[in-house]
């Protein structure tokens, strides 16, 4: 059986997936994640959990309403709105701004690619 | 999928005035269906039975109402405004289903979600049926809502699946359909300008082809769950109704609703929110 | 861990599900991630009123992401707030309904006009993001983690208030009028946002003494008028003489307590205004209707179920 294991470095941290373990049940896979996965690397916790119990979304499926105009939505698009005038507001837009480019890129990729 | 029109296409500069008119029957019907399923669809917001299910229905809003946009896009191309469209456009000349303007009663989770279902199989065959138009700038748009339809598809049929298990679900979903299935019928309902939309090419497949490909498509899958579907022969047939404009007063009293903020603010124009940033 | 070694550890993100936390720490985490959770539902059933009157089909879009967004918000800090242990979803769920859960002060007045969504969008949401912001730093990071998506996605509702406000204030005279009417109304619940001054606050104390609060009321409230009634004033918006508004020493501004309406604030704060009962009770109606569906679901996971549990 193969678990699914995800690591969080410091306190705070949120837990990342590193890899996984075959183990025979949750005991043996804390186990074996504790060797494989936090031997070297800085570890506060470590999660494991049953691959199949896993539910999958992939890049196309979470694509949806990828293409149609969602501008709506991010704070950029409030061109005519000055944002600095709050930190936490201006924040909001950069962090938003990046993650709209990230997405487009990838999008565009994708169109590429088809 | 190819921007590049197909060299049989029709660009609008070159519409005959028949032609537009055939056009913009068959925008007005695909956009006015979006907008007011949508505007039911934001009913739900707050409403659902549950946090998750609550974020899902009003995506699904937010994505109808965005389709309405590229179809009403399509009309402001032609020479319409927003407003002409929408705010100021006669209540009785909007040319939607009866199926969508239907009001939901409080709690009938069963409604939204079965039609949903009945809208949704509908609109994909629609849209399927656009794919090939002779209207170049339609053909532009449809492959962008299709991709958005898969998702609204597979959260109704999960949905369907679930309420009918029980036997409480599956009796509320009995009721529903048998209350959504007469008006779902006038999606395929149509209008005064139908033989043209087909004979140019804005549309490949008839209304009557299509209202047999939805009724074998929802049929079997919902006589699987264990539902009864109506015969379509035998239920009340909405005589022209919707597709022509006249509409239940539910749809009316939407429509001042929906329309008050507009007629008291007189702004210029509707603020247009688009992508400012590529 | 007992409450001395909460207090001296007490600082950004440093207690979690991990940790052996004294009630009264997680009691007094709940209560406040629950009130906030809480919140993000009730402020849906004013926003939800803007998406219909919305007067352009992109407010409209605007509008209904807005909506979607707070309710995104609750399932995070509901989530949050389970993590506590003290309380499952589905029990603050239910005390909401019941009027036993509590919510800010604004959502328990109802609004019936376009009027109003710069008030909820702009002012309130304002409001609560200056106050997010500074929880980005709460000890309890499943809280502090719930805040950093909520303050990513609330940029966007701040500037589509803000746009809405400005728009209405560039309209007729007579929508101007409209605009200064209902921000004479709600300016002083704005105001009374940010609670009572510090002294008064019942559970401020402890929680910031534990590292969940990092801001007190007056601070927030002091930042917000320096950055707010600017921003009013730019589009025209008269600040009403009273409650009197006045410049410390320092050059920051602060309100005039006495010339707001406390005995309100606190009926309100015990969910007995009559806006209260009749949003809780459309709360509760909305809840009700759709207890089927919640009932039909447990059923199918029970039975039917997707995956069955793996056996330990």
């Amino acid at each position: 059986m193969i678990w699914e294991v995800f690591r969080q470095e410091e306190p705070g941290d949120s837990h990342e997936h590193v890899g996984n373990v075959h183990a025979p049940d949750r005991e043996m896979a804390t186990l074996f994640a504790r060797i494989q996965h936090a031997r070297r690397m800085q570890t506060n916790s470590l999660w494991v959990t049953p691959r199949d119990e896993i539910g999958e979304v992939t890049a196309e499926e979470a694509a949806f309403g990828g293409r149609t105009d969602k501008s709506y939505r991010w704070a950029m698009t409030y061109n005519d709105i000055d944002a600095s005038f709050a930190e936490e507001v201006a924040d909001s837009e950069s962090e938003q701004r990046e993650a709209a480019r990230k997405r487009r890129e990838a999008l565009r990729e994708e169109e590429n690619e088809a | 999928m190819s921007e590049t029109p197909r060299p049989d296409t029709i660009d609008r500069r070159e519409l005959s005035a028949e032609q537009q008119a055939a056009v913009e029957e068959l925008l007005f019907r695909l956009a006015d269906d979006e907008f007011v399923h949508a505007e039911r669809l934001t009913e739900w917001q707050i409403y659902a039975p549950t946090l998750e299910s609550d974020l899902a229905i009003a995506n699904i809003a937010q994505d109808e109402f965005g389709h309405a946009r590229l179809w009403y896009d399509l009309l402001k191309q032609l020479g319409y405004t927003e407003p002409e469209c929408i705010w100021e456009r006669d209540p009785t000349e909007w040319t939607h289903s009866l199926l969508v303007e239907r009001p939901f009663d409080a709690g009938d989770w069963g409604d939204a979600v079965l039609r949903g279902y009945l809208y949704d199989v509908a609109e994909r065959i629609r849209l399927e049926a656009v794919a090939d138009t002779s209207y170049a700038p339609l053909a532009d748009r449809v492959g962008k809502a299709l991709e958005e339809e898969a998702y609204h598809r597979e959260h109704a049929t999960n949905w369907l699946e679930r309420l009918t298990a029980d036997d409480d679900g599956q009796a509320r979903m009995q009721d529903a359909l048998d209350d959504l299935f007469p008006a779902a019928l006038s999606l395929f309902d149509p209008g005064p300008r139908e033989d043209d939309i087909v004979a140019f090419g804005f549309r490949t497949e008839s209304l009557a082809a299509m209202r047999t490909e939805w009724l074998e498509t929802i049929g079997p899958s919902l006589e699987a769950l264990g539902l009864a579907v109506p015969d379509p022969d035998e239920v009340a047939q909405s005589n022209g109704r919707g597709r022509y404009g006249t509409h239940t007063d539910a749809w009316h009293d939407l429509y001042d609703e929906v329309t008050a903020t507009y007629r008291e603010v007189d702004f210029e124009t509707p603020v247009e929110l688009r992508a400012t940033e590529e | 861990m007992d409450l001395e070694t909460v207090m001296e550890r007490a600082g950004p993100r440093e207690f979690g599900p991990g940790d052996e936390l004294p009630e009264k720490y997680r009691k007094a985490a709940t209560r406040m991630i629950q009130f906030h959770a809480n919140s993000e539902v009730m402020g849906g059933y004013l926003d939800k009123t803007f998406t219909r009157k919305a007067p352009s089909l992109d407010r409209k879009l605007a509008n209904t992401a807005k909506v979607q967004d707070e309710i995104g918000h609750a399932q995070l800090l509901y989530r949050a707030a389970e993590t506590l242990d003290v309380k499952t979803r589905a029990e603050m769920l239910d005390e909401l309904a019941t009027g036993e859960g509590k919510f800010l002060n604004c959502f328990h007045y109802p609004v019936d006009s376009w009027y109003e969504a710069p008030m909820i969008d702009f002012f309130v949401d304002g409001g609560a993001m200056r106050r997010q912001a500074t929880l980005k730093s709460t000890s309890w990071t499943p809280y502090a983690h719930a805040m950093d998506k909520v303050c990513f996605e609330e940029g966007f509702h701040v500037k589509h208030g803000e746009s809405i406000l400005r728009e209405l204030m560039n309209g007729s005279k007579a929508t101007q009028e409209r605009m200064q009417e209902t921000f004479d109304v709600w300016w002083p619940r704005i105001l009374q946002f940010f609670g009572p001054t510090n002294d008064e606050s019942v559970h401020d104390d402890f929680a910031q003494a534990v590292g969940l609060k990092t801001a007190t009321n007056d601070e927030l409230r002091t930042s917000f008028l320096n950055m707010y009634i600017p921003k009013a004033e730019k589009y025209g918006l008269e600040i009403p003489e009273y409650p009197r508004i006045y410049e410390r020493d320092d050059g920051t501004m602060a309100v005039r307590e006495d010339d707001l309406d406390w005995k309100e604030f606190w009926t309100i704060s015990r969910n007995e205004y009559e806006g209260s009962t009749e949003q809780i009770g459309s709360r509760r109606r909305r809840q009700d209707a759709v207890e089927w569906v919640r009932e039909s679901l447990e059923t199918w996971e029970s039975s039917a179920g997707p995956t069955p549990q793996t056996a330990d």
